[in-house]
């Protein structure tokens, strides 16, 4: 039986796509494209600045900040969309570090070319990961990662062929000191703006739609026909490739790949933090959450100094974000409706 | 002359969601057995659980003797008469049977009553008395209910609320389990019944209260209910049982 | 097969240590719901009281005990006043719990650490590094007599549980929330009052903890790992459950440690929890999945 037999449906249907297109082109309207693209092409620009006195400092913040946000982007597509928080993260920054890293080292192949593949690899071992680990949901899978974690630094400690728990030094590149930021630099801005763009568009996919059906109730999820032990594995895999790429071009910017530099706890609580903070499973969140813990982090190394006060104040930082902004600062002004047209990239 | 239990045009929800109960009442005479009836989602588990004191009451008063029950802890309307055996049963799996009877006394301050109590129990219920050091989540469906049921004698109520005591039990068991029902009424406790197999609740029950959408449509004798061709087609299955 | 019967001691040893440490953790899940975290760190706290008790005033370990445990005590209805009580509500609750406890064992991590650098310590009382010979076997002291402790403790716990009005509260609310409160339980009493017993149980063992193991602000990430395979391993919740899961555990580490290589004896304990998470998520000893 076809629809257009029951009088007046279909007036009923014409109206509710006039509706739904009303609401599809105020959503347009509010979300400002212009503004990430400006922001964009602001950094891509920013180097010249280089030719009029030394910006490193800069350069090296905003580089730390976008190596956060490609991390956090990366997170949030699991932690964020599919609603399965990892603490263990830090994992597939530091299989990206090494596996680029040594290659590096040994054939002298430039990590921002092989970062890609490092992402991919880590999407496969994150695959591998993800079948057995994601069978639990909750507190419990919040554990396993913890446990990933253990295992892994306990392997990497002792693994001798990738210099165990001291680790290997890399070459540094030879360009003048003023310039010899810039290729990670453009790296990581460029890898940052394609997580976003990536999030926007799994955020807005079927894809997208069913991870975020998963995360409310994923045995409603699953009856209503989404597959739901694939796409939280593949939430799991993508999440995995851009902590990896990020993971793969940190090593070369510090020069040396070390167990306590990728593996410790610090490194996957701030990308939980930068989505908490700016809002678990938005697009602009990870970008606001990166700039603020970035900012507050320099801020304390700078006046404080030692690193338990960091742990402190960053522990504290969390604590009453959890408690006063569950949301996020994204999530909580978009709920209230007063989220700035610049931040509404969903 | 006031009635034992008077709910008079309640409406309650959960939280701050929607009310489920919207115009519910019925009044409650000693020593009857009442069974409320109605579709899925009519309000029935609701009705009760707002009469304990789970839910809080937006509108409209419980009155138990007169006295406004709005407002209290379920703890205090236990112990004011009314025992409450919801549908998962409110049992302790890993506590032996002794101590999910003793904490059916949990606020009483007289141990000794209540050790006499326990006992007067497990000899009345034989099951109980022989299974007394066994854990609740051990036994069979029946006999947790037996327990849940045999708890609430405990507090000496004067009236007990069942939600459901035949759910995921075998006919033969339900049977036993209306049998410790109407044992209890016999012995002037108040039931106040809440099934889903309304025709044959109805026949075990005194008095009939129809509830649907949040309100009560009908109350009246069981017999009448049970004889009324509207009734019977909208709430009993369409034709009447031999 | 002397040298088995060392280990095996050696391990028994070590066992009665971290059953104290996982007992706490495994009360707060049980009543709570609260996957705490911050457990270790707050053991760590214990363990400083100790410490100074006995640096300042030469006061022995085992006399600060108390102490420990009070403050930490204390410390628990502080937490638990000012960040859990709120949380009850929550729909995330126990995704949301299990962050903030995160955020809590940085916080007390940071605090210590500020507060007394992060240099190693270790309560030295003679015992700690005595022996007592039997033939060939060997015990060392610090280590029986913190199992000894640990054990009386523990044991003092579960009378308290299976027998005290409020020990039954406990466990009613433990085991149904819903049912304990129709019944006239003070659930959020109860909730508080398992949570301080819980902490103060970290503060106890922390003292035990301070001359058995050289300890510093930062050690709490290693033990997260090894407490929670404990509880995992025993079925959340299940105290009984937590103590055997100790003593197989370390037991085990023991063999591994010394037939293997002493620091894949750590591995024991996260292997053991990453398996029994994947293959039996409601633990070996538990009736029914607790996490979900």
């Amino acid at each position: 039986m076809s629809l257009t037999t029951l009088d007046g449906t279909s007036d009923v249907l014409d109206a509710r796509k006039t509706y739904n297109a009303a609401l599809a082109k105020r959503a347009d309207r509010t979300r400002a494209t212009w503004f990430p693209l400006l922001l964009l092409a602001l950094l891509l620009a920013f180097p010249a600045m280089q030719f009029l006195g030394n910006y490193n400092y800069a350069i090296h913040l905003i580089l730390f900040t976008a190596s956060y946000v490609v991390m956090a982007s990366g997170w949030n597509i699991l932690g964020g969309f599919a609603g399965y928080i990892s603490l263990g993260h830090n994992v597939f920054f530091a299989i990206g570090g090494y596996f680029a890293g040594m290659i590096f080292a040994r054939l002298g192949i430039s990590t921002i070319i092989l970062a890609p593949f490092a992402g991919l690899l880590c999407a496969v071992v994150g695959y591998g990961i993800g079948q057995i680990t994601l069978k639990v949901r909750g507190p419990s899978f919040i554990i396993s990662s913890l446990a990933l974690v253990m295992i892994v630094r306990i392997l990497f400690d002792h693994w001798e062929f990738v210099g165990g728990s001291g680790g290997l030094a890399l070459p540094a590149n030879d360009l003048p000191v003023r310039w010899a930021k810039l290729p990670y630099y453009y790296a990581f801005v460029v890898m940052a703006a394609f997580a976003v763009w990536a999030s926007y568009k799994i955020k807005h996919s079927k894809f997208g739609l069913g991870l975020r059906a998963l995360s409310k109730d994923e045995i409603k999820a699953e009856s209503a026909g989404i597959d739901t032990r694939r796409y939280k594995t593949l939430a799991f895999a993508i999440s995995a490739f851009f902590v990896g790429m990020a993971g793969a071009v940190w090593g070369e910017y510090l020069t040396y790949i070390r167990p306590n530099i990728f593996l410790i706890i610090l490194v996957s609580v701030n990308m939980v933090l930068i989505c908490i903070l700016g809002g678990k499973g938005t697009v602009a969140g990870p970008v606001v959450g990166a700039i603020l813990i970035v900012t507050f982090n320099e801020f304390f190394v700078a006046t404080l100094g030692a690193s338990e006060i960091n742990i402190l104040a960053t522990g504290l930082v969390m604590a009453s974000v959890l408690i006063f902004f569950p949301l996020g600062i994204v999530g909580t002004l978009a709920k209230s409706g007063r989220l700035p047209r610049i931040l509404n990239w969903d | 002359m006031s009635k034992l239990l008077e709910v008079s045009d309640i409406t309650a929800g959960y939280g701050d969601g929607p009310s489920i109960l919207d115009g519910a009442g019925m009044e409650v005479e000693p020593g009857r057995v009442h069974c409320i009836i109605g579709p899925n989602g009519a309000g029935k588990s609701t009705l009760l659980k707002a009469i304990c004191g789970m839910l809080k009451i937006r509108k409209g008063d419980v009155r138990l003797m007169g006295e406004r029950l709005n407002g209290l802890r379920p703890d205090q309307i236990l112990r004011k008469g009314i025992a409450f055996v919801p549908q998962e049963r409110a049992l302790f799996p890993k506590m032996t049977v002794r101590e999910n009877l003793r904490m059916g006394g949990f606020t009483m301050r007289d141990k000794a009553e209540l050790e006499r109590r326990i006992n007067a129990i497990e000899e009345r219920f034989e099951i109980l008395g022989e299974r007394r050091d066994q854990h609740a989540g051990t036994m069979s469906g029946g006999q947790q209910q037996t327990l849940a049921m045999a708890r609430t004698l405990i507090n000496k109520p004067k009236i007990v609320m069942l939600d459901e005591p035949s759910l995921g039990l075998a006919p033969k068991i339900v049977q036993e389990m209306f049998g410790i029902m109407r044992m209890m009424a016999d012995e002037g406790i108040t039931i106040l019944l809440v099934e889903q197999n309304a025709q044959m609740a109805l026949r075990r029950s005194d008095w009939g209260v129809v509830l649907d959408l949040g309100r009560t449509l009908f109350q009246g004798p069981a017999g009448e209910l049970l004889s009324d061709p509207r009734i019977q087609e909208l709430y009993l299955g369409g034709k009447r049982a031999a | 097969m002397a040298d088995a019967l060392q280990i095996l001691i050696l391990g028994l040893a070590l066992g009665g240590v971290f059953a104290l440490m996982g007992s706490g953790l495994s009360l707060v899940f049980g009543v709570m719901r609260i996957v705490n975290l911050a457990h270790p760190a707050l053991i760590i706290g214990g363990a400083y009281v100790a410490y100074w008790g006995f640096k300042l005033w030469g006061i022995d370990p085992l006399v600060m005990l108390p102490v420990a445990a009070l403050i930490l005590a204390i410390t628990g209805i502080v937490l638990y006043k000012l960040v859990f009580e709120r949380e009850a509500r929550s729909a995330k609750y126990s995704e949301m719990t299990v962050l903030l406890t995160f955020a809590t064992a940085m916080i007390v991590e940071g605090a210590i650490g500020t507060a007394f650098t992060n240099t190693q310590r270790v309560t030295s009382p003679d015992y700690a590094t005595d022996a007592i010979f039997i033939g060939d076997i060997f015990i060392p002291t610090g280590q029986l007599y913190a199992g000894i402790v640990s054990l009386a403790i523990i044991g003092a716990l579960a009378l308290f549980l299976k027998y005290s009005r409020f020990g039954y509260a406990i466990r009613a609310t433990t085991q149904n929330r819903d049912a304990a409160e129709l019944l006239g339980v003070n659930v959020n009493l109860v909730g508080m009052v398992s949570f301080a017993i819980g902490i103060a149980l970290a503060g106890a063992a922390g003292a035990l903890v301070s001359f058995v193991f050289s300890f510093f602000p930062a050690k709490h990430w290693e033990w997260i790992a090894v407490l929670m395979s404990l509880v995992v391993l025993g079925g959340m919740g299940s105290i009984l459950g937590t103590v055997v899961a100790a003593f197989f555990l370390s037991v085990i580490a023991a063999f591994v440690g010394a037939w293997i290589g002493s620091t894949w004896s750590t591995m024991t304990f996260f292997l053991a929890l990453f398996i029994v998470l994947l293959v039996r998520p409601q633990g070996f000893f538990g009736e029914k999945p607790e996490l979900s």
